[in-house]
């Protein structure tokens, strides 16, 4: 025992020497041109491979983009589409065909993108009260959800400008007179759904000021189950962003040409922003997204020409490697 | 007793009155020196002190105390500008118009707070426990009759206590009695001045029989006195003993030293009391505690900062003034985008005025301040205490502990007295340095000689053994003959001549006359018993002893001195191992001054012959030498100039038989010359000249002037480094010159300038006297002999192979060249000079140290190391940019000013080009990454502002933010900061070259910020766009999208991943530390992120990061980006890296490549080594033939004569007989030798 003591003892006393005499074991490190070309090499032939298997993911994915925010409006309206969007009594149905020019397997998701749209503007993403979503009205301290917080005195569930700005633009597809079947559920994260929106709180004194911002909610289905509203306020990082609407859950065939009947109720048109429909399929990367793919492929490919252009130089010009001549101390005797 | 109470109460009354109304002028401000009042001390008395309330005798150097600590400690931190700004940061994000928490700024604000008020306290902590060391030091105070130990802290005003030998001094005392006769005692003042002679105090003679505690209780003395003030010379008071009052001097007050240096003392780092050759003493306290005088006198020394931090904080500014420039751009973009248009954002008639598009410059003004807070990650808020923790650690177990710097001789280690300056030393260029003490060791050894044409003496000067080894020529140890003398002053070893070996020479003779010459020809007093042993020799010079010494050694035992005559004892004469007493009549003694460069001396032999023994520099020799004899003349000039280029300091020995009617006719006219009124001196030397000529020449010896161990080969390498050298001596230039050649300052490859005021035009003028003139005609001179000097000197310095400068200045010449006028013309001069030194002649060394220091310092803008070891030195040392203070020895005035301390002048060699230069490299790269980590991260944040409507919406989470700093990032760098390596110390000091990055400021240069600069940018690009563009689609197979805060994490997790990867592609050397500290970092933020967005607690729901981890985590994205974020930033970084290295390497770079393969040996083998280094037996005898032998004009005649003057006497304009040194000194020995 003493012995292990005196062990350890002696030990630290060596650790602390080796410390404080700044004589650490270390390894150091020494770029030579050998080891350039190799670390160069080895990121061109791990990048490469990683980049052409992420792209040829996003490639097998299908997508049909459609915009429809400027085709929706009817001619006459063209001109003053703000008035078009907030007249109630026009009617906002409108017709779209999409052609799927490739297979799609099943299932296909549909998203609505908008363009141009601040869903990270730090008014807009902090007006809301995630206390009040979870407990509803027995929460009061809603202050943070201004300026949509109150409406006649009443309590506003769910309060805040996110709330308030629901998408409500909704949307039937039609496959050769056949509606094709959308699923809605689960299209929100889990976690967010279980955990962020209270299972007993009913949308109350909702979207009933003198402003209307979006979509309504039915005031007889609890908040953890209205997936649109859940998607929605998970707020976007971009002002350009997508969001899940539902999912066809039927394969479509190439040719196929789908009718989409959609309601054009959300004004986009006050600020010029964009709206679009998607469907794509995904893999197992997600949806269809190059970036990734030409990104790790560029940077491969960048450091292998790197570590040819590194080899070419070192065959050509060859620096004498730890050359004392180098040294300019004596490099100026040398040439002196 | 009742009898002394009722005279003191009537006495005391109008004393205390006037005390009564000066107290309150006490406790009001600081105590004036020139306060015109007197303190009553009653002696004995403490009830009638105590109506006087006089301080305690209790010290306390502690800047804080438990109540003051948290104001004071608080106010110390706010004076740091950061630290105001940080503050203000944190009061604004409590606002509505902040983007984050508060918390987001005031967690780590207040972790940084915590922790340098903990690191104040704990120095404080330290302060208190000296003081409480001190305060508790036993004492013995006289109390009911007898001698009671009490501590130093209940010590009042009056007490009278008694300091045994080798006691020091609780306070200020009035010595009454010793128990040395005539109440003397001695003291040793070299904790206080520096000087290590002893002084002598003397008490009254009223007081010298209150010794024994039943006498002393008896007295009942009253001291009237100046109040306290801080000179440590002066002391004006009066003692009243009954009807008598009897006038005080500094000569009775024994003062108190420095409370810094007592806790050395008691702690046995230095050793050194103050009370010697006394057995105790007996007296009075009269000012104690803060009032003692060191006390009121103790500097408060200004704290340097290192250019580097100066520097620093150019580089803040400059990060303010970009921050202020991106919360401008964001400013003016919200400004411009605010529009009712974005219905969705609620922009009502009663929206806030942060928000109001009617109110757009209000907009503009409050979204700056949010956005202020916003992007305050940019100023590092834990730089400085990074900075701090890494130049601590540095000092306290670096450069404190290094074995390298430890002379174990005087058990000294190197002591780091501030952590300012570390970096600093990575960057001096001029050294300026003392010679005495510092360079040498002010000890003078007799080493060779040349006799007859004949060089006698094997040893080897340092000097000569590094001139072996640049030509690369092994020296070979040869055996020391067995028995060679060795002792202090002798260092010669010769069979040829030791034991009367001599007489088998052939030139026997001469060695004779040699060994008379230097056993008679001097001014040489013995002390002590007449014993070659024992007998000690009082010489006006050392040189002058070292010779008596050498021909004792030789057989020729000079053992006493009577005004007219000189015994001595010679062996071997007669024949082998005949010892006989000879006696010399010494008829005239023509004694040494600097014109006549010798001495001679006319003496009478016993048998009646009559000669003239004369030693001097070779150029007055030689040109009183007798013709005809040209070859030995010859032969010996050689051996001089052999001798000088050695280093060593050369005297010729020649000699004269006169006829004795030549002599007496001579006589006569010097006696008339010696009795003469006016012009005497000259009239002397006019009739030397008559008498010395015709000379013989003997020989020639050559004395070492010690050398420190290692200073030629430190002063090489350090020169090597680009390091100028000046040193400051009070020598002649003669001596100067010669010192300047042994230390390796000079040598012949060089091209001298020297600007002297002894020249022939100058000293014809001042014999005319008149003092405007004079001063005149100097400038005029050095204004001529500069312009010259510099005309001359481009030519030498254009060309890179040409010889380096070098200057030689004398102190008269020095003074009239730091004239303004001619300032610039020295200035650059001396920066053309390579290497460089002056000497300064003259009494105010310290003044003109101070002035040269400060005129490279501030005309130049260089940096500087002043380094001595005497009180002397010190404003040198303060004037310098770093301080160096030699310490071990007795003096420590130099250390205490100093910035760091050093036993020996070699260890300059690993303080600069070993720790000043990693110091410097890490702390650059330490401020760099900072830099760059902040940049980098905080632009993320400014990209995101441009996809946000300029609303100011943070990116990141608070607590990623305000952790960021201050856990994810923090201890990877400290480490860097401590451990990085680029070469071994070995390596940096066989290339001392490498040194010259850090003068040129290589690591820290704007070049450099802005490469780190363009990196932070670019990382910052990446970690946005790559993010951000990559996840616009759906990121896993069921088709859900990512939010704000998923892409927030992912990034940052970037961030976070790639900031600490960039530190290891830093590092010259990685240890497992760096590993385990980066890994750890990361480490620390998953499972941070893991924890915190698995945690929802009721109280602070936060929700926006609710389980955003593992749904990152769960998609194959997250691994993929991670993979491929990092990589995409750091490619360009390395191939940033391999482009520098390859095609402009630096120069340590090199030096790495070319040791690429070596054997680092680590650990215990190097422990080993280093042990048997630190016991060097240095034999200094290796063989000289081997020595190609140089060339050099240079002969090397030096003598000196030094004057003992004291530095205080001359700063305080007092006079100070300059015997009591001598005095001092032989009664301290007398008693020595005579323990009673």
């Amino acid at each position: 025992m003493a012995d292990m003591n005196r062990e350890r003892h002696r030990t630290r006393e060596t650790a602390f020497y080796l410390f404080t005499q700044q004589s650490l074991p270390a390894c150091k490190p020494v770029l030579t041109p050998g080891w350039v070309i190799t670390i160069f090499l080895f990121m061109g032939l791990i990048f490469i491979p990683v980049g052409l298997i992420t792209l040829r993911a996003s490639h097998s994915v299908v997508e049909i983009v459609d915009r429809y925010d400027t085709e929706c409006v009817p001619e006459a309206f063209r001109i003053d589409k703000i008035s078009y969007i907030q007249d109630d009594s026009i009617p906002k149905n409108c017709s779209r065909f999409m052609k799927v020019h490739k297979y799609m397997k099943a299932p296909i998701y549909i998203y609505y993108q908008l363009d141009n749209y601040y869903q990270n503007h730090r008014r807009y993403v902090k007006s809301r009260s995630d206390k009040q979503l979870l407990h509803g009205q027995k929460y009061h301290d809603t202050s943070s959800c201004q300026p949509v917080e109150l409406n006649s005195g009443q309590p506003i569930v769910p309060c805040g400008l996110i709330a308030w700005s629901l998408f409500n633009d909704s949307f039937t597809f039609i496959r050769e007179r056949a509606e094709l079947k959308v699923n809605r559920k689960n299209i929100a994260w889990k976690s967010d759904r279980d955990h962020k929106f209270g299972k007993n709180v009913h949308p109350f004194n909702f979207q009933n000021g003198t402003l209307i911002g979006g979509g309504k909610l039915n005031p007889k289905i609890p908040l953890s189950d209205q997936e649109d509203l859940i998607v929605w306020m998970r707020t976007s990082a971009l002002p350009s962003f997508r969001k899940l609407y539902g999912r066809i859950e039927e394969d479509l065939d190439a040719d196929d040409v789908i009718v989409v009947n959609l309601m054009n109720n959300y004004n986009t048109y006050s600020f010029g922003g964009k709206k679009k429909l998607v469907l794509s399929t995904s893999s197992w990367l997600g949806g269809k997204n190059d970036f990734l793919g030409h990104a790790c492929v560029i940077i491969g490919s960048s450091s292998l020409i790197l570590a040819i252009v590194f080899t070419l130089l070192h065959l050509k010009y060859r620096r004498p490697h730890g050359d004392t001549s180098y040294l300019p101390w004596n490099r100026k005797s040398l040439s002196g | 007793m009742s009898g002394w109470e009722a005279v003191n109460s009537q006495t005391s009354q109008p004393g205390s009155s006037v005390q009564k109304t000066l107290s309150r002028t006490v406790t009001l401000g600081r105590v004036q020196p020139q306060t015109p009042a007197l303190r009553t001390i009653f002696c004995n008395d403490r009830d009638a002190n105590f109506a006087h309330r006089h301080k305690g005798n209790s010290i306390s150097t502690t800047k804080y105390n438990i109540f003051t600590f948290l104001p004071k400690g608080l106010y110390e931190q706010f004076r740091r500008v950061a630290n105001l700004y940080f503050l203000m940061v944190s009061i604004l994000s409590a606002t509505p118009y902040s983007p984050v928490n508060p918390v987001t700024n005031m967690v780590p604000f207040s972790l940084v707070l915590l922790f340098s008020l903990i690191k104040e306290a704990f120095e404080d902590w330290q302060r208190f426990q000296n003081d409480n060391a001190i305060n508790n030091t036993p004492v013995d105070v006289l109390q009911a009759q007898g001698w009671e130990t009490l501590q130093w802290k209940k010590l009042q005003v009056g007490d009278i206590i008694r300091v045994k030998q080798d006691g020091f001094f609780p306070a200020d005392i009035l010595l009454l009695a010793s128990t040395n006769a005539d109440g003397v005692c001695y003291i040793e003042t070299a904790n206080l001045d520096g000087e290590t002679n002893l002084k002598i105090r003397k008490a009254l003679e009223k007081t010298w029989d209150y010794l024994t505690p039943e006498k002393a209780c008896e007295f009942k003395g009253e001291v009237q006195c100046e109040q306290p003030n801080n000179s440590l010379y002066t002391f004006t008071g009066n003692l009243a003993i009954g009807n008598q009052t009897l006038p005080l001097s500094p000569n009775q007050i024994l003062l108190r030293v420095f409370s810094e240096h007592l806790f050395s003392i008691i702690s046995n780092v230095v050793k050194g009391c103050s009370l010697k050759n006394t057995d105790f003493i007996v007296g009075s306290v009269i000012f104690t505690g803060h009032e003692t005088k060191v006390m009121m006198n103790s500097m408060n020394v200004p704290s340097k900062r290192s250019t580097l931090e100066r520097k620093l904080d150019r580089l803040i500014l400059a990060l303010f003034s970009t921050l202020f420039c991106m919360c401008l751009l964001g400013a003016i973009g919200s400004g411009i985008f605010i529009d009712r248009k974005y219905f969705y954002l609620g922009l009502g008639k009663n929206v806030e005025d942060q928000f109001n598009p009617d109110r757009r410059f209000m907009v503009f003004i409050l979204t700056m301040l949010t956005l202020l807070t916003l992007y305050s990650t940019l100023i590092p808020i834990s730089l400085y205490v990074s900075i701090e923790t890494i130049k601590f650690i540095q000092s306290s177990q670096f450069i404190n502990k290094d074995l390298n710097m430890y002379h174990a001789e005087t058990n000294t280690p190197a002591s780091a007295r501030t952590s300012n300056l570390n970096e600093e030393l990575g960057q001096v260029e001029y050294i300026f340095s003392d010679k005495t003490g510092t360079l040498t060791r002010n000890l003078m050894e007799f080493f060779k000689c040349s006799i007859g044409g004949e060089i006698y003496g094997t040893g080897m000067t340092e000097i000569e053994r590094g001139v072996a080894a640049r030509k690369g020529i092994k020296v070979q140890e040869v055996q020391t003959s067995t028995g060679a003398v060795r002792e202090k002053g002798f260092n010669f070893d010769d069979v040829r001549l030791m034991r009367g070996a001599w007489r088998n020479e052939p030139n026997h003779d001469a060695c004779k006359e040699f060994f008379r010459c230097l056993a008679i020809c001097h001014t040489v007093l013995p002390e002590g018993d007449m014993s070659p042993e024992k007998i000690k020799y009082q010489a006006a010079s050392p040189d002058e002893a070292a010779l008596v010494l050498a021909a004792k050694n030789f057989g020729f035992f000079f053992y006493r001195r009577t005004p007219t005559m000189i015994y001595v004892r010679e062996s071997h004469v007669e024949r082998m191992g005949k010892t006989q007493d000879a006696s010399y009549e010494i008829l005239n003694v023509l004694e040494f001054n600097s014109t006549r460069k010798r001495q001679s001396v006319v003496c009478r032999y016993p048998d009646g012959r009559l000669v003239l023994y004369c030693k001097g520099a070779d150029t007055v020799i030689y040109e009183r030498l007798r013709s005809g004899n040209d070859d030995l003349n010859k032969v010996t000039r050689d051996h001089l100039e052999q001798f000088g280029s050695a280093g060593l300091r050369t005297l010729c020995l020649a000699y004269r038989d006169l006829a004795s009617d030549l002599y007496e006719s001579w006589n006569e006219k010097f006696i008339k010359a010696k009795s003469s009124l006016r012009d005497r001196e000259k009239r002397l030397d006019e009739v030397a000249e008559l008498i010395e000529k015709e000379l013989i020449l003997i020989g020639a010896t050559a004395i070492e002037d010690k050398l420190q161990e290692g200073v030629p080969s430190c002063i090489q390498t350090l020169s090597k480094a680009g390091i100028k050298i000046w040193v400051l001596t009070g020598d002649k230039m003669e001596t100067a010159i010669n010192i300047a050649y042994a230390c390796n300052l000079l040598n012949n490859e060089m091209k001298q300038f020297v600007i002297s005021s002894e020249t022939d035009a100058i000293r014809e003028v001042e014999e005319r006297g008149d003092q405007v003139e004079i001063a005149l005609f100097i400038k005029d001179e050095v204004k001529k002999q500069l312009t010259q000097c510099l005309d001359e000197a481009p030519q030498y310095f254009c060309s890179p192979n040409g010889p380096k400068l070098g200057l030689v200045i004398d102190g008269k010449c020095l003074m009239y060249a730091l004239d303004p006028s001619l300032r610039i013309m020295l200035l650059t001069l001396s920066l053309n000079c390579a290497s460089y030194s002056v000497w300064i002649k003259g009494l105010h060394t310290a003044k003109k140290g101070y002035a040269v220091t400060s005129l490279v310092k501030k005309g130049a803008h260089k940096i500087t190391l002043g380094i001595g070891d005497g009180a002397n030195d010190v404003s040198m040392i303060q004037a310098a940019h770093i301080g160096i203070g030699i310490s071990g020895l007795e003096g420590m005035q130099a250390v205490m000013a100093s910035d760091f301390a050093i036993a020996q002048f070699r260890f300059l060699e690993d303080l600069l080009l070993v720790h000043g230069r990693w110091a410097y490299i890490r702390l650059c790269k330490v401020v760099m990454y900072f830099f760059y980590k902040n940049l980098a991260f905080t632009l993320t944040q400014f990209w995101f502002t441009f996809n946000t409507g300029f609303s100011g919406q943070r990116f990141y989470d608070d607590w990623f933010q305000s952790l960021y700093n201050v856990i994810f990032t923090a201890l990877p760098v400290v480490f860097v900061g401590l451990f990085d390596k680029d070469i071994s110390p070995s390596l940096s000091k066989k290339y001392p070259e490498l040194y010259k990055e850090g003068v040129k400021n290589m690591f820290f240069k704007w070049r450099v910020v802005a490469i780190w600069a363009f990196f932070a940018v670019y990382h910052s690009l990446v970690f946005f766009y790559f993010i951000s563009a990559s996840s616009t689609t759906s990121l896993d197979r069921s088709g859900k999208m990512f939010g704000l805060w998923d892409v927030s994490t992912m990034a940052f997790t970037c961030v976070v991943v790639t900031t600490n990867l960039r530190l290891l592609m830093m590092c010259n050397s990685i240890t497992k530390w760096h590993c385990i500290s980066v890994g750890g970092s990361i480490l620390v933020w998953f499972l941070f992120i893991s924890l915190y967005s698995a945690i929802m607690t009721p109280l602070d729901r936060n929700d926006n990061m609710y389980w955003v981890i593992y749904i990152l985590m769960g998609t194959s994205y997250f691994y993929v980006t991670l993979l491929l974020v990092p990589v995409a930033a750091l490619l360009v970084d390395f191939l940033y890296l391999s482009v520098q290295r390859w095609f402009f390497p630096y120069d340590y770079q090199v030096v790495q490549e070319i040791h690429k393969d070596d054997i680092h040996s680590t650990g215990l083998s190097d422990l080993l080594e280093l042990k048997q280094h630190l016991t060097p037996d240095e034999a200094r005898s290796y063989e000289i033939s081997q020595l190609p032998k140089e060339v050099s004009k240079h002969t090397g005649f030096a003598f000196d004569s030094p004057g003992y003057e004291s530095f205080f006497a001359s700063q305080f304009s007092k006079y100070v007989p300059p015997k009591a040194w001598d005095v001092a000194r032989r009664a301290s020995m007398r008693s020595k030798a005579t323990p009673n």
